[in-house]
């Protein structure tokens, strides 16, 4: 029987801990390629706030936001008493009313606990402030405490210890993990090595648990905390022992009894969850291991105990304590101290809240007392960060539906303009490119944008003229069957066999460069000879990043410029060389690359009157000192910049004989319509066109107001993203807005090259016209779909399976980073140190850490993906029906999911399990001019607006004035 | 000349102005005005000495006395050599150069105003120890980058680690500075002055008088600079941000300790058992420095050992009485590191651009284990010297414990005896 989150129920106890382990360590690979998902991703069976609150448990971490952070929300109006009544009259339903002690209800004393923080567990902190703080509340106090003395609240189960190292640190032995953890980190980390390290470590072919022994063998002292450790990890291998076996010996000396193993195990893998967690993705996924030796969790746990139980043994026998499990668990189980302070202070509070006598606490019956401490259990801390985390999206989810009801009702009588436009713009879904298409619209001029995932339809292992080897460009669930290669033109092929060659005696001069300043001889010559060069440098580097990384690459153009190169889209069967060295496809057949455009075509609903200049933009993002770059590029192209598949995509919609191959599947593009591909680089901003010498004569007026357009675009929409940096001042103009912005990508001290999807939170599915015009603020995915095209939902199908797991991964990745930053995210990146190639510890030995750091997600306001779509409520659940993912993430409520009716508007929200309308509120949203009119003055996120420039109707926008008065509410 | 002054003064303000809240841009703006002064000043000091400013201003400066009390006087003299005009331009222009990178580094960093005034009174410290002309006033900037570079271990309290290791420096340099403090005193009682024109009579002095000083100044020296068998705290002091590190253990806190060496240079060259001992030192500490940097993975830890292996080829340098050779692989080897340091989290991006090492497996284990193994598997753990040197003071910690519990026993009895 497969049990949900791992395991065989018919399974060993040892096996079944090891395989929860594998789901529950984070999932992230290499970091070299960062992609997002659900942290929580193994609990995703499990409705959303049942797993949050599992996994905050079993990990250690935060669930929510901490109260206090709410509560400042509260303060600072991101969060209103509106929103907080409604959550709270969903939380509690009918029983709201329902009266419990000194004549409050449920719903005035989960009220109280929600607003005032009177609810602590610090009695030594209790103390101080009684002693140091306003004495104003003695009196009630004074009452609370005579009442209950004799009549405490029950205690509360604490939780108990679950490892040896647990129950010693709460008796006050040494704790066993500090040696423990500094030898497994070492040891891991040269294992996992990806090449980073000057030699590597020996005998890795070994597996884990035979290179540490070998280690042994060679001479490695011995860990003075773990005595005995070096012969018995020598002997086991020498006997043959398995793992398995080695981690069976280790829990029998510890006198680990039966019951307990499973969650020993787990819990004894989850203590250093970064290291093992890596250990079980390379198992997973042995071809993101670039070194030799294979990396098995069950090794590290053998290491780890086998280490563990010297230590533990060693900590005991000095403290005098038991080594046996349940002797030692059964010594751990503290005795709970009073809490006397504790539950007076809060009888008082909620007494004073209430507005309650001193004469009414005193008069107290017990049976209310305990009718009291029954209701506050159950309002725990987890339960009242629940309703305020409803809060917190109700507020946006309202906000966002009010913001696309108004704009509907703005322009449902505007009848389409039937003209030609004269540009059209495909960019990436990306919530960072709604500025952008934002920009474009409050251009003039008669123009479309899309959105559609950024890998254009195209799945392609890519190799670019520089890459060693092909890499996935494409959503990570997928693998590609096709191999594209970017090839120098033929006149170009000499001197890029030139190039090449340089390119080679370059890289190897760095690695040397590298290598040969960090040994004796080399270090010595190497500081003599470019000591004082390497001073020049970082003073350049940090004084003028932005003109002086121009300069270099200028000069690098300048002497061993990139020759002109194609890409090979079509397969080329017929010529030979059919496959890969990988026995891949090279190239697509032309039905193939056929389909892919006719699939893009249909799914944004650009079927008829394309312009005559379409322009195809992928994105990526380059910073400088960032392990985490990868985390900025494209979540669609598997981490990766996605302008080989913007490329692709354009010449592959240039070619006649695809273009006649799409006309057979009912699209017609015109002759007259050129495709460009272009990269969009998100940290500074600038775009990049390619195969720009093949773009006709006849085109170039139409292609120069298409690119005027992006020029001006990319500078407005910089300003607009500036607004959010601390260090940009605010107000600056496009001009001033990208040469910071540039500044920020070139120089080496950037922590924030850019914010990323720090402000991801919602997710529009449907066409333009729901949402152009209205200021999303760079938080929502914009994803183009045409229900009218659309006839048997295959389309939706199609873009709910991609854009369901994608936008909920970024969104959830991001949740978790930001609830709690140091246990699922990697924390501040100042002190952040690179290791194995494979990841960052912080500071000099810790563990891996995983996740977002902060510097990423402190703008963020963590909640779940708003997805609206524009199809009825009847499409979306056939789809669900047929995509499980999808139904998972909307049944169990990962997102939330809003159905607007392609016909009339009508909202639905889906909630437990069903879809309820959703009813608009009348209030009108605020209408401006022009978006900066918006945000221009703040740095907080804005709430939707009208943005009359954007809409491209003139006889809506004279009926519409603006209102001036305005100021920017969040 | 005023170049301490001036920074120290760009301290004081900072440290006022820490009292009550200030911006970002306020701080920085104070310590930068502090750093671009000390290094301007430092600039001056050179153009000075070289008499571009008019006539030649070199050798002593007197400016007083800071303190005398009964016959022993602390004299405020700076000096003005090649030497420390080298230091002092190269410590001012790395901590102004930090200081920029810093000030977007830290951006939005809570301790962002601690950031820079330790900045500020590491600046004051370097140039204090690089002009100082007499050990007293010296042994006042040591002190200085001795506590800051403890607190930028610390940096991020909250965690246990930094705080771990930032007590585990402070401990070996406080032991180590008993060196100096020893040097100081015993170099005022037997040369009457603790100027360091005066050591240049030790030559009066018994070989044993002589030796005892090279040893007391090598072992200030061995500390600060991280020399075994205090290698311990280096690789640990890796916990603080970046540039901090950059500064601290790339670029000049670890070289201070050879500037003693050079400025006690007289004492070195009278003491030839310290000389050969330190060139000792400095030769282990280099092998074993550079076994270490070839098996750590980490990039600062690689790169703390790299630095390490330089710095005890500097000292078997000065040892050899090679001080010129010393001073200049000094100046080099600091500005090299100081960008490699800076530039640590790029490790990723030149995997990128440079590729993997073309071929990085390990050796099969098949056979009989071979030398290159069995060095790999002393260096990985370093030879476990913190856990030795642990060891050693252990006996240390029992004994103050058991003193400490005594005292508390004996004080109880005697204040039973008041109350009767």
């Amino acid at each position: 029987m497969q049990l949900p989150g791992g395991g065989d129920a018919h399974a060993s106890p040892i096996d079944r801990g090891v395989a929860r382990a594998h789901v529950l360590l984070p999932d992230q690979g290499p970091i070299g390629v960062f992609v997002h998902h659900n942290t929580l991703h193994a609990l995703q069976h499990l409705p959303f706030h049942a797993a949050v609150q599992q996994g905050a448990a079993l990990v250690g971490a935060r669930a929510y936001l901490p109260l206090e952070e709410f509560r400042r929300h509260f303060e600072t109006g991101r969060i209103e008493a509106d929103d907080l009544h409604r959550a709270l009259d969903a939380a509690l339903g009918d029983t709201a009313a329902t009266p419990v002690a000194l004549g409050l209800t449920r719903r005035d004393l989960w009220w109280t606990l929600l607003r005032h923080d009177i609810d602590v567990d610090d009695v030594a902190g209790l103390g101080f402030l009684r002693q140091h703080g306003p004495r104003a509340h003695e009196a009630m106090l004074r009452a609370a405490e005579a009442r209950l003395v004799g009549h405490l609240r029950p205690a509360r189960p604490v939780p108990l210890p679950v490892r040896h190292r647990d129950a010693l640190v709460a008796l006050g032995a040494g704790d066993t993990d500090v040696a423990v953890h500094a030898e497994l980190i070492r040891l891991s980390a040269v294992f996992l090595d990806h090449g980073q390290a000057l030699q590597a470590m020996p005998a890795r072919s070994r597996g884990f648990l035979g290179a540490v022994a070998y280690l042994f063998e060679a001479g490695s002292p011995e860990p003075t905390s773990c005595p005995g450790v070096r012969d018995d990890i020598r002997q086991a291998v020498a006997a043959g022992m398995t793992s398995r076996a080695v981690i069976d010996a280790a829990l029998l000396a510890l006198g680990v009894d039966e019951a307990s193993v499973e969650s020993y195990v787990l819990a004894t893998a989850l203590a250093l969850p970064g290291w093992a967690g890596m250990f079980s993705r390379l198992e997973r996924h042995p071809h993101e291991h670039v070194a030799d030796g294979r990396a098995l969790l069950e090794d590290f746990l053998a290491v780890r105990l086998a280490h563990e139980r010297r230590a533990i043994e060693a900590s005991a026998r000095a403290a005098g304590l038991p080594v046996a499990w349940p002797a030692l668990r059964a010594l751990a189980d503290a005795p709970t101290t009073s809490s006397l302070p504790l539950d007076a202070w809060l009888l008082a509070g909620l007494a004073r809240e209430g507005g309650r006598s001193e004469a009414d606490v005193a008069a107290m019956a017990d049976e209310s007392l305990d009718a009291l401490w029954r209701e506050v259990d159950a309002c725990s801390r987890v339960a009242r960060q629940q309703v305020w985390q409803e809060a917190f999206e109700g507020r946006y989810r309202r906000q966002v539906l009010d913001g696309l009801a108004h704009m509907r009702a703005a322009t449902v009588d505007t009848t389409p303009d039937a003209t030609r436009p004269d540009a059209q713009f495909l960019f990436c879904i990306d919530e960072r490119e709604e500025s952008l298409r934002r920009a474009i619209d409050e251009q003039p001029g008669h123009h479309d944008t899309f959105g559609v995932a950024g890998f254009f339809g195209l799945a392609i292992d890519f190799q670019g003229l520089d890459d060693r080897s092909p890499a996935a460009y494409c959503p990570v669930v997928v693998t590609p069957q096709h191999e594209v290669h970017e090839a120098p033109v033929y006149t170009d092929r000499g001197w890029q066999a030139v190039r090449a060659g340089l390119r080679v005696r370059w890289q190897a001069s760095g690695r040397g460069l590298h290598r040969r300043s960090r040994t004796l001889s080399g270090g010595a010559g190497l500081s003599l000879l470019i000591g004082p060069l390497a001073a020049a440098t970082a003073i350049a580097r940090v004084l003028a990043p932005r003109w002086s990384l121009a300069w270099r690459d200028r000069v690098q153009q300048r002497l061993v410029p990139r020759p002109a190169t194609r890409l090979s889209p079509l397969h080329v069967g017929e010529l030979g060389g059919t496959t890969s060295s990988r026995g891949k496809q090279v190239g697509f057949a032309l039905d193939e690359a056929a389909d892919r455009v006719c699939a893009v075509l249909q799914s944004i609903g650009l079927v008829h009157n394309l312009a005559r200049v379409i322009v195809v933009l992928g994105h990526g993002s380059t910073s400088l000192n960032n392990p985490h770059e990868s985390a900025h590029d494209c979540g669609a192209c598997g981490g990766r910049r996605g302008g080989a598949n913007a490329r692709l995509f354009a010449e592959m919609a240039n070619r006649l004989e695809i273009r006649a191959a799409v006309r057979a599947r009912g699209i017609d593009i015109p002759a007259d319509v050129w495709f460009v591909g272009a990269l969009h680089d998100t940290a500074d901003d600038s775009i990049v066109y390619a195969d720009l010498e093949h773009l006709p004569a006849t085109h170039a007026a139409d292609f120069d107001a298409a690119r005027a357009m992006l020029e001006r675009a990319r500078g407005v929409s910089a300003a607009e993203r500036a607004r959010r940096f601390d260090d940009a001042p605010l107000g600056l103009s496009p001009t001033q807005a990208l040469q910071h912005v540039q500044a920020r990508a070139a120089h080496m001290a950037q922590p924030r090259p850019e914010y990323g999807h720090c402000t991801n939170a919602s997710c529009v599915v449907g066409r333009r016209t729901l949402t152009r015009g209205l200021h999303l603020d760079r938080r929502a995915f914009l994803v183009s779909y045409d229900p009218t095209v659309d006839r048997d939902d295959r389309i939706l199908e199609r873009i709910l399976a991609a854009v369901g797991p994608v936008g909920a991964g970024i969104s959830l990745e991001y949740f978790f980073s930001s609830v709690d930053n140091e246990r699922y995210g990697c924390g501040t990146k100042l002190p952040h140190n690179v290791t194995g190639l494979i990841g960052v510890m912080a500071g000099h030995q810790s563990d891996l850490r995983t996740g977002l750091p902060l510097q990423m997600v402190e703008l963020h306001e963590p909640m779940r993906l708003l997805l609206v779509v524009e199809a009825t409520p009847e499409s979306l659940l056939a789809v669900a029906s047929r995509q499980p993912e999808v139904c998972e993430l909307v049944v169990k409520e990962w997102v939330q999911l809003v159905s607007v009716h392609p016909q009339t508007g009508a909202m639905m929200h889906f909630a437990n399990g069903g879809f309820v309308p959703y009813v608009p509120s009348p209030t009108p949203i605020p209408r401006v001019q022009h978006s900066v009119d918006w945000h221009g003055r703040t740095r907080v996120p804005v709430a939707p607006a009208l943005v009359l420039g954007a809409i491209p109707a003139p006889g809506v926008v004279a009926s519409m004035a603006p209102d001036s008065t305005l100021v920017p509410v969040a | 000349m005023l170049a301490p002054l001036t920074s120290a003064l760009g301290i004081g303000v900072a440290l006022l102005a820490r009292g009550n809240w200030l911006g970002e841009d306020t701080v920085e703006r104070v310590i930068r005005v502090g750093l671009i002064a000390s290094l301007l000043a430092a600039l001056a000091a050179t153009m000075g000495a070289l008499g571009l400013l008019g006539a030649p201003v070199r050798g002593e400066i007197d400016y007083g006395s800071w303190l005398v009390v009964g016959r022993y006087e602390i004299p405020l003299v700076l000096v003005a050599d090649p030497l420390s005009i080298a230091f002092s331009v190269l410590a001012a222009a790395l901590t102004a150069l930090v200081g920029r990178f810093s000030r977007t580094y830290l951006h939005k960093e809570p301790g962002f105003a601690r950031f820079f005034v330790l900045l500020g009174l590491f600046a004051g410290g370097t140039q204090l120890v690089a002009y100082a002309g007499a050990l007293d006033l010296f042994f006042a900037g040591w002190e200085l980058i001795g506590i800051s570079s403890a607190l930028f271990i610390g940096f991020f309290h909250e965690r246990e680690m930094p705080a771990r290791s930032a007590v585990r420096a402070f401990a070996t340099y406080r032991l180590c500075d008993v060196g100096l403090l020893l040097g100081t005193v015993s170099v005022h009682e037997w040369l009457g002055s603790t100027r360091f024109s005066a050591l240049e009579g030790v030559a009066t002095l018994s070989p044993l008088a002589v030796t005892a000083l090279g040893g007391m100044f090598l072992l200030s020296a061995m500390g600060k600079s991280a020399q075994l068998p205090f290698s311990g705290w280096l690789p640990r002091a890796m916990e603080g941000p970046t540039p901090s590190s950059a500064l601290f253990y790339g670029a000049v806190s670890v070289h201070a300790g050879l500037y003693l060496l050079l400025r006690v240079e007289p004492v070195i060259a009278a003491a030839p058992v310290a000389a050969a001992l330190g060139g000792f030192v400095g030769i282990a500490t280099a092998i074993y420095a550079t076994m270490v940097a070839r098996t750590h993975p980490d990039a600062k830890g690689a790169l703390a050992h790299a630095t390490l292996a330089q710095i005890g080829l500097i000292l078997a340098e000065i040892s050899m009485g090679l001080t010129t050779l010393a001073l200049v692989h000094l100046v080099c080897h600091a500005m090299l590191r100081a960008w490699q340091f800076l530039r640590a989290p790029n490790m990723i991006h030149d995997a990128h651009t440079f590729g993997h090492h073309a071929v990085h497996r390990s050796t099969d284990g098949v056979g009989s284990v071979t030398l290159r193994d069995r060095l790999f598997a002393v260096a990985l753990h370093r030879l476990r010297l913190d856990e030795r040197l642990d060891a050693a003071v252990d006996p240390v910690l029992a004994l103050s414990r058991g003193l400490s519990t005594m005292e508390r026993r004996v004080r109880g009895v005697l204040s039973v005896r008041q109350d009767a």
